[in-house]
């Protein structure tokens, strides 16, 4: 009859593993005390211990084989406990437990009533768990207790290890060993909270006494939970069930996050350069008022050129034409943006401005209004500066038109920008065409949009082509007083 | 006690530790690995007790224990089996195959002296 391992063996060989590997943590403190041939015994000891492990994990071994270690474990715990002299009470109570283990092992391992705490396995979201421990039981231990509750566990045998496998791997909770030998759990504790990606993962530390100061530094250093050895496996599963769930959140919030900034940053770039950060952050806030594609909008266009400019820039040198062209831009770009208009473009010296879309305000045609007023007397400072430079002086002509447009990511799929296409934008371009240096003509389209009263001059007939009347436009005088 | 004791036994861990424990004990031991060099062994060697492990290669115990009994060279020895089984079937057939006495792995070693002390003790 052959049995491989099978969970009915679970329980005591868990015990037996533990009480090994309690032994061997108490044997290495103290293994300069022992003389040769009880270090030799020890070695053996340890030896079939090892072996042990792997019959457990080979389902082929047989019943025969495992007797014959266990019968081995127990001859040389007996051996060593004959041996033993009364200061290492410690180690003797070590061996007492190991062999009851082994007993435990003997009357018949499928009767064996196993305590109840040991038998109960909380279930939990399978995770991936690193165990770091410089002892080969202790790993052991770990991983079984853990893969029986549906984590995949990975091991590592030293701090250095555990970075690699951090490095390589995506690791839900780090199950990590305090006293090891090089780059001790302190130090890759450190490591972890240092790291920026690591930095979430929670790292359960394990202490192998009862070293409480250990562990207050650990939390401090910012440990998310704490066990001693050697560990109920219940309680293990619970903490680690625990840190699965937490890294679960952070994972979510941090996914989530991720998608808000790629988003915003989509927006910021696609509307960045045409309107203010005022609208954009808007936009970002409110993201359902903003709809993508063409769509029919009602806006208030704006059309500005430089009076004469060919012919002024005929008679200049070509860096004094791009500083002039640049001042006069730059501050006509402030001022339509602190009014919420959206840029369309520059063609030369000529500035297409949108005011309504891609957001919608009451007051589009009022703040167009109030922009080209605004763009009308920052020219004197313009000038102001002209002089100063020896540049010519310069005056524009606005021109604001109001109606349905089509407001949309227009081009190509490799070049495409925000913009606007409809009768509307060639009226305006007509009126533009009529527009003294320094004046601001409106269309009776425009006039009729406005809340508020401004003073407006004599209106003039504009013949338009494609409309059969002639359209009325007004100079706009400025506000009320 | 006197004479000499023949460990059966192809487990090399476990060998050597009974081989140390009975020695500790102030037992001589000699060993072989499977059930026919067990029964050269206790030809030539004329042992006190046998401790033989049930499974072995070449030969196994039980094969081992029924040549024994029917060789008048041999079949006074007495032998120990070593189980890795609990069960009273497996006892059975251990003794069926004409052992004197069993001892179940992980082995009881202050029970197994006893047994054996018994054994040598003169008939």
């Amino acid at each position: 009859m052959t049995s491989g391992p099978s969970k009915s063996t679970a329980p005591w060989s868990d015990l037996l593993l533990r009480n090994m590997a309690e032994l061997r943590e108490l044997y290495n403190h103290a293994s300069d005390q022992f003389d040769e041939d009880a270090q030799a015994d020890f070695a053996r000891l340890f030896d079939g211990s090892s072996r042990m492990d792997e019959m457990l994990r080979d389902a082929d071994s047989s019943r025969h084989d495992l007797m014959n270690v266990l019968s081995a474990v127990r001859g040389y715990s007996e051996i060593l406990r004959e041996d033993l002299s009364a200061e290492h009470a410690d180690i003797d109570a070590a061996l007492a437990r190991l062999l009851k283990a082994v007993d435990s092992a003997n009357s018949d391992s499928d009767s064996t009533p196993a305590r109840a705490s040991s038998r109960r396995i909380i279930h939990s979201e399978p995770g991936f768990i690193l165990a770091v421990d410089d002892l080969q039981e202790n790993r052991e231990l770990a991983a079984r207790y853990l893969s029986r509750s549906g984590h995949i566990v990975v091991t590592a045998a030293s701090g250095e290890e555990a970075l690699l496998t951090l490095d390589q791997a995506d690791v839900d909770v780090v199950l990590l060993d305090l006293m090891m030998p090089g780059m001790d759990g302190h130090e890759v504790l450190r490591r972890i909270k240092e790291h920026p990606e690591w930095r979430a993962t929670p790292v359960i530390v394990i202490s192998g006494r009862q070293d409480m100061d250990g562990i207050i530094e650990c939390i401090e250093a910012g440990a998310d939970d704490y066990l001693f050895k050697p560990f109920n496996p219940v309680l293990l599963q619970a903490r680690i069930k625990a840190g699965i769930e937490r890294k679960r959140w952070h994972d979510r919030e941090e996914l989530y996050r991720q998608q808000l900034e790629r988003n915003e940053k989509f927006i910021r770039a696609t509307f960045g350069r045409y309107l203010s950060d005022e609208i954009v952050t808007d936009i970002l806030e409110r993201p359902e008022g903003l709809e993508l594609g063409g769509d029919l909008r009602r806006v208030t266009i704006m059309m500005a050129d430089i009076r004469g400019f060919t012919t002024i820039s005929e008679r200049l040198a070509p860096a004094q034409v791009v500083t002039l062209i640049n001042r006069y831009l730059g501050a006509m770009t402030d001022i339509i943006m602190a009014h919420q208009g959206t840029i369309d473009e520059f063609i030369g010296d000529a500035i297409l401005a949108v005011f309504g879309a891609p957001q919608h305000r009451d007051d589009d045609a009022d703040r167009a209004v109030r922009c080209a007023l605004a763009m009308q007397q920052a020219m004197e400072e313009i000038n102001q500066r002209n002089r100063e430079d020896g540049l010519p002086e310069i005056s524009t002509g606005i021109a604001l038109n109001t109606g349905d447009v089509i407001a949309g990511n227009i081009g190509s799929e490799r070049r495409s920008k925000y913009g606007f296409v409809g009768h509307p934008m060639n009226v305006t371009s007509r009126i533009e065409d009529v527009t003294a240096g320094g004046e601001i003509l409106i269309a009776g389209s425009t006039l009729e949009s406005l809340q508020r009263e401004y003073r407006v001059g004599q209106s003039r007939e504009l013949n338009v082509k494609g409309i059969d009347e002639l359209l009325q436009v007004y100079p706009l005088l400025g506000e009320q007083s | 006690m006197t004479g000499t004791i023949l460990l059966v036994e192809d487990n090399e861990l476990n060998r050597d530790m009974l081989i140390r424990r009975l020695n500790r004990a102030g037992l001589e031991v000699i060993a072989a690995g499977d059930g026919q060099q067990a029964l050269d062994l206790m030809r030539s060697e004329q042992p006190a007790v046998v401790l033989m492990d049930m499974n072995l290669p070449v030969m196994d115990g039980w094969t081992a224990c029924r040549h024994a009994r029917e060789d008048a060279s041999i079949s006074q020895i007495p032998i120990i089996a070593l189980t890795a089984h609990a069960s009273d079937a497996d006892r059975l057939t251990a003794l069926e195959a004409g052992c004197d006495d069993y001892a179940t792995k992980p082995v009881d070693f202050p029970g197994l002296l006893i047994k054996i002390e018994k054994m040598m003790e003169p008939r």
